[in-house]
């Protein structure tokens, strides 16, 4: 199998010999997982089943697989930044819950129709980005980190505090939806939709020339710099789509829940995505959407028989990162590798 | 405003900055010590709260100072256990996992709380000696905010005695500056690592601990904690306990400010004051640049 992302990224400077150590073990599993049939496979596989669920599932259960569609968009997009990026931003719910309000808000005040503000959403989540992402990019690592979780906490307290325009603690809530999806299988069919839409713009965004560059100044930010590629530009791009792609995220929960809430932008709400991503696997495209697919069944199986999700899952995760760096996705491509070796050494 | 008012103002805003100070000084140790973001602090500096509660209860009317030990040495043992059993397996790994790591211990400690101290707010009295008030001029102030503000600038003192004028704290220095070579001077540095995050616990249990007379105590004040203190190491310079002071005592004096003059808005200006510090100046007031 042939390495895509090391391939390009590596291939200015391959003439160099500090070249030949560049590359270690966790390059190679990185560069692994990118590939076209591991992302299309399992995601046309999964599409076909998901779409015959309404026929199978009850609506409790509908419903929990329809929030962890929107969760996993969540996930995949501030997976672009935190996988793919390297940049740890502690401040995605800020954008989650920015693509939420628009709608909650647009509705509450102006009366808006759902779907004018279901287009807007996204590209409001895109516009505060590039304003946080311009301040927040300036620092790196840890800094970059903090400033974004300051940025989400800045979004927090003010939708909080403003109550006469954005309802406060109680957040906003009513019939929000068009007739149209008030219908909980058709409500589901367009949360399917948008989430695998998503997902593919996300996928073909990291295997852009764009995406292996983000991934190349993740690698070695100094090298890409006397390349002469503009880090900064290329972050900030980073910051944007994702930005853009947590608020569809949060239109989601709109559709999921009828309702926006100042917890969707506290920091708390930031940390899921990335534990989601951790979890299912951060190098390969569909890992964060499987952590989140465990996150919300998990949630579901463990709080029907006793209350206590978050001690489990933080269990869970403690487990995973501590023994399998490339999160459940990681272990799969691994047991499918040493599967395909057996096969082979079978036949031979 | 009349001179006891503005005395008044003034020392709740040192109250308020008090507790904020010890937890944000554990909080700067550690991350200076170590490079770690520890999000499970906000658990210890609730715990340390919610132990004293028990404590006090259980030995009714008993004694307010023995809990205040107990909670803040059996926070500091927790401390030295998470340390010992988790965190030394990541040191080796990149700042996310380091991050993802204390995330996990802090959802863990949350559910745990829930169990043993369960939903209800919770409260505890200040210790008979120190329940009456002291007077300024016309007002009154509560004689057991004096204390925590006595309290504050005692560890304060005790921190800056521990870094600059022992073995102990000439070595967390050197780990700072070049842990390897540390280790190859013969210094036990896993060992120095399980103490200096042991010392970061028992600082975040004390906090709580003191703060308990203060403020009700419930689930979520390990988060709302957590993000006070993280400002307020911020904006004194992550891994500088004397900037954690400075910036105890700005934030606090922001709050008042804010409260009196733009009510509702005051944590926005907090944050903005945060984000100004990283962006301008990541170093904060008195930090050192990140090498």
């Amino acid at each position: 199998m042939k390495p895509p992302a090391s391939g390009r990224a590596a291939r200015p400077g391959a003439s160099r010999p500090a070249e030949a150590r560049a590359p270690g073990p966790a390059s190679a599993a990185r560069g692994r997982g990118m590939n076209a049939a591991v992302v299309l496979g399992p995601l046309s596989a999964a599409v076909v089943l998901l779409a015959l669920m309404p026929a199978l599932l009850p609506t409790a259960s509908l419903l929990n697989l329809q929030s962890a569609l929107g969760l996993a968009l969540f996930a995949c997009a501030t997976n672009l930044l935190v996988g793919y990026g390297g940049l740890v931003s502690f401040g995605q719910g800020a954008f989650y819950g920015i693509g939420a309000y628009v709608i909650a808000l647009a509705w509450l005040h102006w009366q808006a129709p759902f779907w004018a503000s279901f287009i807007v959403a996204p590209f409001a989540g895109a516009a505060m980005a590039l304003l946080v992402g311009l301040v927040a990019l300036r620092a790196r690592r840890l800094y970059f980190a903090l400033l974004t979780l300051a940025f989400s906490q800045l979004f927090y307290v003010v939708v909080l505090q403003q109550t006469g325009f954005t309802g406060g603690a109680n957040g906003v809530f009513g019939t929000i939806l068009p007739p149209l999806l008030s219908d909980p299988g058709h409500a589901y069919y367009f949360t399917l939709t948008v989430a695998v839409l998503g997902l593919l713009i996300l996928w073909r965004i990291t295997r852009s020339p764009f995406g292996m560059t983000l991934r190349a100044i993740r690698e070695n930010r100094e090298r890409a710099e006397a390349l002469g590629v503009n880090v900064f530009a290329h972050q900030l791009m980073a910051f944007v789509i994702a930005g853009g792609f947590c608020a569809l995220a949060g239109t989601l929960f709109v559709v999921l829940d009828q309702s926006a809430n100042p917890d969707l932008l506290n920091w708390t709400q930031s940390g899921y995505p990335i534990f989601m991503a951790v979890l299912g696997g951060q190098f390969v495209f569909l890992g964060p959407a499987l952590g989140a697919l465990i996150y919300e069944q998990g949630r579901d199986v463990v709080l029907a028989s006793f209350s206590d999700w978050q001690l489990v899952f933080g269990l869970l995760l403690l487990i995973v990162v501590l023994f399998s760096p490339d999160g459940v996705a990681g272990l799969l491509v691994r047991g499918r590798d040493i599967a395909r070796r057996r096969l082979r050494s079978l036949r031979r | 405003m009349t001179g006891p008012n503005v005395i008044v103002t003034f020392l709740s805003a040192m109250t308020e900055a008090s507790s904020l100070f010890i937890a944000a000084a554990g909080l700067t140790l550690v991350f200076g010590a170590m490079r770690i973001i520890n999000i499970a602090h906000g658990s210890f500096f609730a715990y340390g709260a919610f132990l004293v509660t028990t404590l006090v209860g259980a030995s009714a009317g008993g004694s307010f100072w023995l809990a205040l030990a107990v909670a803040g040495l059996a926070v500091g043992a927790m401390g030295a256990a998470v340390e010992v059993t988790v965190l030394r397996r990541v040191y080796r790994r990149d700042h996310l996992v380091q991050l993802v790591v204390t995330y996990a211990l802090f959802l863990i400690l949350a559910d745990v709380a829930l169990h043993l101290w369960g939903t209800q707010a919770r409260s505890v009295r200040p210790p008979s000696m120190l329940s009456g008030s002291v007077a300024i001029g016309s007002r009154s102030f509560p004689a057991y905010d004096l204390f925590a503000i006595g309290a504050a600038i005692v560890t304060g003192l005790a921190m800056w005695a521990l870094l600059q004028r022992t073995a102990l704290g000439w070595r967390i220095r050197a780990a700072v500056e070049d842990p390897e070579l540390l280790a190859a001077s013969g210094t036990n540095v896993p060992l120095l690592y399980t103490t200096v995050f042991s010392i970061g616990g028992l600082l975040a249990g004390l906090a709580g601990a003191i703060g308990s007379p203060l403020q009700s105590i419930s689930p979520g004040l390990d988060a709302s904690v957590l993000v006070s203190a993280f400002i307020v190491a911020v904006i004194g310079g992550l891994g500088s306990v004397a900037g954690a002071a400075i910036g105890a005592v700005i934030i606090s004096l922001f709050d008042t400010a804010g409260v009196l003059w733009a009510p509702g808005w005051e944590p926005a200006f907090i944050y903005l004051a945060m984000i100004a510090v990283l962006a301008l100046r990541p170093s904060g007031l008195l930090g050192t640049a990140e090498r």
